[in-house]
């Protein structure tokens, strides 16, 4: 791509990544998962300090419980919306299921997989990747899996009277279980392990990437970050399709701060979080 | 004219002296009836006045903080008692006395006083709240403190539960936050399978309405599951659930309260679920922590962060 000096102002190029549909399910996930991490945790870390302030700063428990069946209606219209969108996907037969170019898992994963590990130690160049590299595929998969255990644990312990007409007591113990387990899982996955890493702290996104924001990226960035898709693309002439003109400069401007204020929130709730997790075993 | 008026001033003069002496019965009446709304009054100030002093008084000695470790007769004695605590007690305003019968002058006869106490400890208390009394001893610890306790097992007695001279007002969020303690002195695995469920979490965060271990167990009527007449058994279990959970039916009762999920003991779908878990964040964490870490080395290495490489 010719780039830089040639392309003056007016005549940038983006690559579209996300539809709008993608944006605003983000956005529910985002702020409904804040909402449960927050009013959840300090339950299951009960002792901690930062727990019970906290839990007074909401309001109290019953507050807190109040919040986090709020958030939860959120997380489960995210489902089922994901859940809507890929029933029409593989229906409506919208693209293909199986390719380098799905979110579904492949072959192509493991590789990447074992040649980003040598190219962690020096011993390889860094594998081209897919439009999804195998860690955006397990945080996809992850989260959505999780929704089923974590929500369907959630609502019994919502409606244990219910649940208990049809099912035995113990099936609250096991529900406690998953839930409060999958919940340490899933913050510690989107908090620290996986996709904090991966929107902020790789050198290819640091310190913040804002394309699930604004759902684009400028090609340039595109091209190194996606070279796979970029070439599989060039070859089939498919480029023009996610190739548009960039917003305008207001919009870019919109989007830089939501991604600004999105990654300082995120960064103050991940802390809070990881003290109230490490208070407990520290003091 | 003049008969006329004498006449009529000692006419005035006999009206006088009559009413004079309906007015004096009337006064010598209203004195009698003052006796004896007052005499009582004066009585029960006269008893109530030195008796509050008397708190004071003992007070003197016993707020001292180095009786809080006498030696007497080659044992250590706590004999310390803090007057600020003890006056915001649910007893503040009793004086000493009303339990410590017997002590009523100082110095008091301290040695026959204290023998006598120690044996009644328990009764100090029935004097007032003999409901709670004969609730206690027809429970299970009641039984116990009879018949176990020469044995050396411990059961508690009213001030195990509810102290000494700090004694709180039950339904108070800070007693209730208490009792799980209180218990958990003497039936510490019941305690930390407890905490593990939400009522045990959310009334260690201030949550009042959740059940303690006194909401399911009763607290003077505490008796063994099997025995028919507990708050627990087969019969009594749901009512019990009930009074905070109108919709249970039998199914919710069977909710287990008392288990450690990873532990062996508990039922085998529990246990294998809380493995699998256990197991899998040890995993998904270790790989994701490594995976992060050489990324980052790697990053840092080839100065992608601010480097060229990157934005
Ligand atoms: C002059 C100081 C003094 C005053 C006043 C006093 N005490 Fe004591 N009290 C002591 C001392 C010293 C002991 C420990 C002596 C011993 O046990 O031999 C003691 C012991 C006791 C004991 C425990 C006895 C034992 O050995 O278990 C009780 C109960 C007690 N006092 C209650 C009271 C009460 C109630 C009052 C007020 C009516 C009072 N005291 C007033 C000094 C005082
Ligand atoms: C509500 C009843 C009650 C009142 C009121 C009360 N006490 Fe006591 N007190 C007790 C009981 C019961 C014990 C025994 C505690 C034990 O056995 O652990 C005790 C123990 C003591 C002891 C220690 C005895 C020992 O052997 O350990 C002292 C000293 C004492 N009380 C002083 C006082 C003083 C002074 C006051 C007034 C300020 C007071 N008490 C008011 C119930 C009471
Ligand atoms: C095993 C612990 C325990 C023992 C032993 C115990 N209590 Fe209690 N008591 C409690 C608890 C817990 C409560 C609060 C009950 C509630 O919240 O329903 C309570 C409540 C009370 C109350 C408030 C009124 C009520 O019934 O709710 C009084 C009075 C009382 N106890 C007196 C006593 C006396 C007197 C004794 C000794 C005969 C005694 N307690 C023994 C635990 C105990
Ligand atoms: C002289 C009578 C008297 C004696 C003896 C006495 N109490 Fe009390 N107790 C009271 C009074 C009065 C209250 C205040 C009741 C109220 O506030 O409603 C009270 C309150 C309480 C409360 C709080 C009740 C509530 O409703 O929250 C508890 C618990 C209690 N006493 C336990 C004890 C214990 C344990 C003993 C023995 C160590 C004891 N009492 C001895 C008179 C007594
Ligand atoms: C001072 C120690 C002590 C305290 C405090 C205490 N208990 Fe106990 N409790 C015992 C002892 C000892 C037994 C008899 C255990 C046995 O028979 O094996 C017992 C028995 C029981 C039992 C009968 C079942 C069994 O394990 O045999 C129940 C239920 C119980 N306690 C509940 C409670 C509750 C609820 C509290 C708090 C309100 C409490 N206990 C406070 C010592 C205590
Ligand atoms: C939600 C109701 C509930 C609460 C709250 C609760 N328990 Fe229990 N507890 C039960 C049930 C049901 C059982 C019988 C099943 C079992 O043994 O697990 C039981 C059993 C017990 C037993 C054994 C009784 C026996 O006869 O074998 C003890 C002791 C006990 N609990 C103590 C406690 C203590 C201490 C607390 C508070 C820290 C507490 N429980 C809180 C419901 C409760
Ligand atoms: C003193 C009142 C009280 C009693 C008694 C009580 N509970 Fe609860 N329980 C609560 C409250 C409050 C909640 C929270 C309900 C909510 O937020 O919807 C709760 C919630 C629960 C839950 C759902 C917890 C979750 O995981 O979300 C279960 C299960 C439960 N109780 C079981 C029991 C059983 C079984 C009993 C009888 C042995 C019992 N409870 C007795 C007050 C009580
Ligand atoms: C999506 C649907 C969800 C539902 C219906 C749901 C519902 C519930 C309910 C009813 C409780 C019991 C406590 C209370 O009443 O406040 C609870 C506890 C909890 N929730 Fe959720 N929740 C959901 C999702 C989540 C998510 C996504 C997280 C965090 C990642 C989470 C974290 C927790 C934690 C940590 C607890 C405390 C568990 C414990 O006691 O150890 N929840 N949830």
């Amino acid at each position: 791509m010719t780039t830089g000096t040639v392309a003056t102002e007016g005549v940038r190029l983006v690559y579209r990544r996300f539809s709008a549909f993608h944006r605003f399910n983000h956005y529910l996930v985002m702020t409904s998962f804040f909402g449960l991490v927050l009013t959840g945790l300090p339950l299951k870390f009960k002792d901690s300090y930062f727990s019970q302030q906290l839990m007074n700063a909401i309001g109290g428990v019953e507050a807190a419980g109040f919040i986090h069946r709020t958030s939860a209606v959120l997380n489960i219209l995210y489902f089922v919306l994901e859940a809507g969108y890929m029933a029409w996907y593989v229906a409506a037969r919208k693209g293909p299921i199986f390719s380098d170019d799905s979110i579904v898992p492949g072959k192509k994963d493991w590789q990447d997989m074992k040649g980003m590990f040598r190219w962690f130690f020096g011993r390889g160049p860094k594998p081209a990747l897919n439009r999804f590299t195998y860690w955006e595929k397990f945080d996809y998969w992850a989260l959505f899996a999780g929704t089923v255990l974590i929500g369907g644990s959630g609502l019994m312990m919502w409606f244990p009277e219910a649940t208990t007409r049809i099912l035995p007591g113990v099936t609250l113990n096991v529900a406690l279980v998953i839930h409060s387990n999958e919940a340490f899982l899933a913050t510690g996955v989107i908090f620290i392990f996986v996709h904090f890493f991966s929107a902020h702290g790789r050198p290819e996104s640091f310190p913040a990437d804002q394309v699930i924001f604004s759902g684009y990226l400028p090609v340039e960035h595109y091209v190194h970050e996606r070279p796979l898709e970029y070439e599989n693309r060039l070859k089939d002439g498919t480029l023009d399709q996610v190739v548009t003109l960039a917003p305008s400069p207001q919009r870019r401007r919109m989007f830089g701060w939501i991604t600004a204020a999105v990654t300082v929130f995120a960064f103050l709730a991940a802390t809070y979080t990881f003290l109230l997790i490490i208070w407990p075993l520290v003091f | 004219m003049a008969g006329g008026a004498r006449n009529s001033v000692s006419g005035l003069a006999k009206e006088f002296t009559f009413l004079m002496r309906w007015a004096f019965s009337a006064f010598v009446l209203y004195l009698a009836a003052l006796m004896l709304v007052a005499v009582p009054a004066l009585a029960q100030t006269q008893t109530t006045v030195p008796e509050t002093s008397l708190t004071d008084r003992c007070l003197t000695c016993h707020r001292q903080e180095y009786l809080g470790r006498l030696q007497v007769d080659e044992q250590q004695k706590d004999l310390y008692v803090d007057p600020a605590a003890y006056k915001d007690s649910a007893h503040g305003l009793l004086p000493c006395n009303a339990c410590h019968t017997g002590f009523s002058h100082d110095p008091h006869q301290m040695v026959t006083n204290a023998e006598f106490f120690a044996e009644t400890a328990g009764e100090a208390c029935r004097n007032c709240h003999d409901d709670q009394f004969e609730m206690y001893k027809q429970s299970y610890h009641g039984t116990l403190t009879r018949d176990i306790a020469s044995d050396g097992v411990e059961a508690p007695e009213c001030v195990d539960c509810h102290g000494t001279h700090a004694i709180q007002e039950v339904a108070t969020l800070e007693y209730r936050q208490s009792i799980q303690d209180v218990c958990g002195t003497c039936h510490g695995g019941r305690e930390s399978t407890f905490l593990d469920t939400y009522h045990g979490k959310a009334i260690t965060l201030g949550r009042e309405a959740a059940a303690t271990c006194v909401d399911c167990h009763g607290a003077h009527s505490i008796l063994p599951i099997s025995n028919p007449q507990s708050t627990l058994s087969r019969a009594n279990i749901l009512s019990t659930c009930q009074q905070c959970h109108p919709q249970a039916s039998q199914g919710f009762t069977t909710f287990l309260v008392h288990i450690t999920p990873t532990s062996p003991k508990a039922p085998v779908i529990v246990f294998l679920v809380a493995v699998f878990y256990l197991v899998l964040i040890i995993a998904v964490f270790s790989f994701g922590g490594i995976h992060t870490l050489l990324y980052i080395y790697r990053g840092i290495k080839d100065g992608l962060y601010f480097g060229k490489g990157g934005h």
